[in-house]
């Protein structure tokens, strides 16, 4: 399964590294029979799960790497979630890439698309099935860069480049917090094995307050991930990639991801009630906040992408009250209704526009009801939320570091350039 | 003629040959294609120890017997820490023949990063402090000569200052460490000597002045002083046997410090020279913060990450050159566009980056994930510091790569703009060595976790015989 899409990323990227380019046909043909051919490995391995529910869920390959007494492990679970998962996202990648297929023809940034694509299915396929937490975080990064990439694949835009690098900007602190909570987890457990963490061993054996710790550092790269409070004012900026990308990362798959490491570390939040209490507050104010937004956004991708939001908000309350099958059943449920939306969009657009055309007149009610000002103005300002993470963290980083860098200048007798960056 | 010093002429020679042909005169280009094949053969020449268990070992003494302690026990040694340090200068020396754009090539540059090259993989073969004070000084003339023109007067003045300050402390060290018998003289030599290493490796509060020359000297002298880090060597050597808990300790803390400072600021740099600098302190404060840890891991992680900042560096300055010649001086503050044209340059300045934040698939994650595991076992707060470095650092060089290659196309296409054939290959094949050396990094780790115990059992010894 991680195979398939490793094999048209190394094609495609030793490729771009030397500065060689396929056929638009000979790309099409790698793409297919890579996703085809992941998607029957998942579903053989799905069935055969489902068939011999007894059989050991954990898969090693052994040992990437050892340093001393540690490795770096390429263990994978393969149990009926996680195959799950993994049936679900290489059936969406297909889907996705048939689609782009058509959608990006001629495009020039047709290949690069297709690589970064490819770096996505790998990611989301080692996420869904990582057995150890090296491998998670190994997929987590490739997931975050890839999305960030489509994000900007429009890059003759300036605004869409400078959407591009906020959202990296979170998703760097999502990844700090995962390596953070692996780091510590292999510290405190002297383990690095996700069946450990899955199993909730840890909260007997950490105790309470390490396990918060971890759980709490889970929780930010959950929220970093899947775009929950305080995090969310990247979601709409992300808006900016293909329609084909927005589809599968933010409608379908990358926001649910977050979402399916909860599911997965549910165990964990057993002992720990804080962290119950927590994820749950963070889903159902997420939930509130998206609801409201997504009333007064005038763009389908942003309603959509809103719309979206709402139900992973309230995917997370159902982990958090411990409804892990439910949890995992809206997720698929949530993810494929979200991908025909959000690919059939601009078919709708362009249906409506020919029969507004023909009508003469707008069609349909219009996109809000009466809602007090105040209210208005909080959904349409997305909460402030962007607003408030530029005021707490970003402007006082800047103002430090421009002092700093003021400072290192003088200390050498170099000319200031001052101001702000 | 024996093999050893057969050995050390083939390593000697082709620097050599490079620097008479340049004094001789040849014609620049065709000096170029000279120093690219004497490049070449050093390389194969250093790799050599890989493959001939008598190189591999190698052991040459000093020619009168009963040197003194400032002189070391050998003249020149092959250990497993020099083993894969070897072939750096050389493959350095390689890429940047290769690259180096027309208009920025002189053959005073040219024989200069041969006779560079000699004395740092000299350095990398030398245990002797003595030597290594000769070669230390030697590649600061070397930089500092590479300085000259008026217009770098002002990068001259800081570097010399910082540079002579460093090699006098040294040298002070050395000697207050090998003539002196009392021992709170001899922590005061090993003092000297850390801060020595501190300044030339830009470790905070002695930083300043490498984006400074970064920023106003000339970017292939400085990447060619900077990118092997000598002074991480001189460290291992001088430093990490000698001195006390407490000082590879503070030092570790303020290399850990120094890692997050400077890759803040090279978040918030307005010129992509500066950026460099500041990403060259950070790379190479993480190196050290390794180095002054006292777990194989982390020491293992941290000479990985050595080998892989120090390619990944040198390729990404170098992807920078080649943007400031096509386009002149970079701002970040803008978007300059023209992926289209520069896809290839546009990747490897990626893959480039993203080996240094340690990102998966490439060495410099390997590096960075052994490093954190020592970090944090070692100080547990503190292991933190390498986070958080990295994931600014993955910012900085995303906001460098947008601002360099994304945006509005410009409507000038121009030759000057494709890349030449030497540089597409040159740029290539370093990404796939790290790409390669991150998928595959078996023999590395294993070779580096080696090196790491034998240091740490040197350390041991050498406490031990304090103790007696």
């Amino acid at each position: 399964m991680c195979l398939a899409p490793l094999v048209p990323l190394a094609l495609l990227s030793g490729a771009a590294v030397f500065g060689r380019r396929a056929s638009e046909n000979a790309v099409a043909a790698t793409i297919r029979t890579s996703i085809i051919a992941g998607s029957i490995a998942a579903g053989v391995a799905l069935v055969e799960r489902i068939a011999n529910p007894s059989a050991t869920s954990l898969l090693s390959y052994g040992q990437w790497f050892s340093y001393g007494e540690d490795a770096f492990r390429l263990d994978f679970v393969a149990d009926a979630p996680a195959l799950g998962f993994a049936l679900l996202s290489t059936g969406i990648c297909g889907v996705v890439a048939a689609f782009s297929l058509s959608y990006l023809h001629r495009e020039r940034g047709f290949h690069r698309y297709f690589v970064q694509f490819c770096l996505f299915t790998l990611g989301i396929t080692l996420v869904a099935l990582a057995g150890s937490i090296e491998v998670l975080f190994a997929g987590w990064e490739l997931l975050g860069l890839s999305s960030v990439l489509l994000v900007g694949f429009f890059h003759e835009r300036p605004a869409t480049v400078a959407n591009a690098l906020r959202v990296f900007t979170v998703y760097r602190a999502s990844d700090a917090a995962m390596l953070s909570a692996a780091v510590l987890l292999h510290h405190w457990a002297g383990s690095g094995s996700l069946s450990l963490l899955f199993s909730g061993a840890p909260t007997a054996a950490l105790g309470p307050g390490r396990s918060l710790a971890i759980v709490l550092l889970l929780m930010i790269a959950v929220a970093g991930k899947s775009a929950l409070l305080p995090f969310s004012g990247w979601l709409p900026r992300a808006m900016e990639g293909p329609t084909s990308s927005s589809a599968v990362y933010y409608g379908a798959l990358s926001i649910h991801a977050g979402c399916f490491l909860l599911l997965r570390a549910e165990p964990l939040l057993v002992g720990v009630w804080l962290a119950r209490l927590l994820a749950a507050l963070a889903g159902a104010m997420t939930a509130l906040y998206a609801a409201l937004t997504m009333r007064v956004q005038s763009d389908v991708k942003s309603r959509l992408s809103y719309a979206a939001l709402t139900q992973v908000g309230i995917i997370v309350i159902e982990i958090s009250l411990g409804w892990t099958t439910l949890a995992f059943l809206h997720i698929v449920a949530h993810a494929s209704l979200r991908l025909l939306q959000f690919l059939g969009a601009p078919n709708v657009l362009h249906d409506l526009h020919e029969l507004e055309d023909r009508a003469g007149g707008r069609a349909g009610r219009r996109v809000t009801r009466k809602l007090p000002a105040w209210l208005y103005l909080f959904a349409l300002e997305r909460g402030f939320v962007d607003a408030l993470l530029d005021r707490m963290v970003v402007r006082p980083f800047f103002v430090v570091a421009g002092w700093l860098d003021r400072l290192d200048r003088r200390l050498v007798g170099a000319p200031d350039e001052g101001g702000r960056r | 003629m024996s093999l050893p010093l057969l050995w050390l002429a083939a390593l000697a020679a082709p620097s050599l040959i490079v620097v008479a042909l340049g004094r001789a005169g040849l014609e620049v280009e065709r000096l170029r294609t000279t120093a690219a094949g004497c490049a070449a053969a050093c390389m194969l020449a250093c790799a050599s120890v890989f493959v001939s268990p008598k190189l591999g070992a190698l052991h040459v003494a000093w020619p009168f017997a009963g040197a003194h302690p400032a002189l070391g026990a050998s003249l020149f040694r092959v250990s497993e820490l020099s083993k894969f340090l070897l072939p750096l200068p050389s493959t350095l020396w390689l890429v940047s023949v290769a690259v180096t754009p027309r208009s920025r090539l002189d053959a005073a540059g040219l024989e200069r990063t041969a006779a560079a090259t000699l004395s740092t993989t000299l350095a990398f073969l030398t245990e002797s402090p003595t030597l290594l004070v000769a070669l230390w000084t030697t590649s600061n003339l070397l930089f500092v000569g590479g300085l000259s023109r008026t217009e770098h007067h002002r990068a001259r003045r800081v570097a010399r200052a910082y540079l002579w300050t460093s090699a006098s402390l040294l040298a002070a060290g050395v000697l207050l460490e090998s003539f002196t018998t009392r021992t709170p003289l001899r922590d005061a030599g090993v003092w000297l000597i850390v801060v020595a290493v501190l300044i030339r490796k830009g470790i905070f509060p002695f930083h300043a002045w490498i984006p400074e020359v970064f920023d106003s000297g000339r970017m292939g002298p400085i990447i060619r002083f900077s990118a092997p880090q000598l002074g991480s060597y001189v460290a291992v050597v001088l430093v990490v046997p000698h001195a006390s808990a407490g000082v590879l300790r503070a030092l570790a803390i303020l290399s850990l410090v120094t890692a997050v400072y400077g890759a803040a600021l090279a978040l918030v740099q307005r010129d992509a020279r500066r950026a460099c600098g500041y990403l060259f302190v950070s790379q190479s404060a993480l190196v050290l913060a390794g180095l002054d840890c006292t777990s194989p891991q982390a020491l293992a992680g941290s000479l990985v990450l050595w080998l892989s900042s120090a390619l990944a560096f040198t390729g990404l300055t170098r992807t920078v050159l080649a943007l400031e010649v096509r386009r002149g001086r970079l701002d970040l503050t803008r978007y300059h566009g023209g992926y289209e044209e520069l896809s290839q340059l546009a990747v490897s300045f990626l893959v480039l980056g993203l080996a240094c934040t340690g990102f998966p698939g490439t060495l410099g994650f390997i590096g960075q994930e052994m490093l954190v595991e020592g970090a944090v076992r070692e100080f547990p707060a503190l292991g933190f510091f390498v986070i958080a470095a990295a994931a600014l650092t993955g910012l900085a060089v995303l906001r460098m790569y947008f601002s360099l290659f994304c945006g509005a196309r410009s409507t000038s296409f121009g030759l000057r703009r494709m890349l030449l054939r030497r540089e597409r290959v040159a740029f290539g094949a370093l990404t796939a060595l790290l790409v390669v050396g991150g998928l595959l990094p078996g023999t590395i780790v294993a070779s580096r976790l080696e090196a790491g115990h034998a240091m740490l059992h040197e350390r041991e010894q050498r406490a031990g015989g304090v103790q007696e």
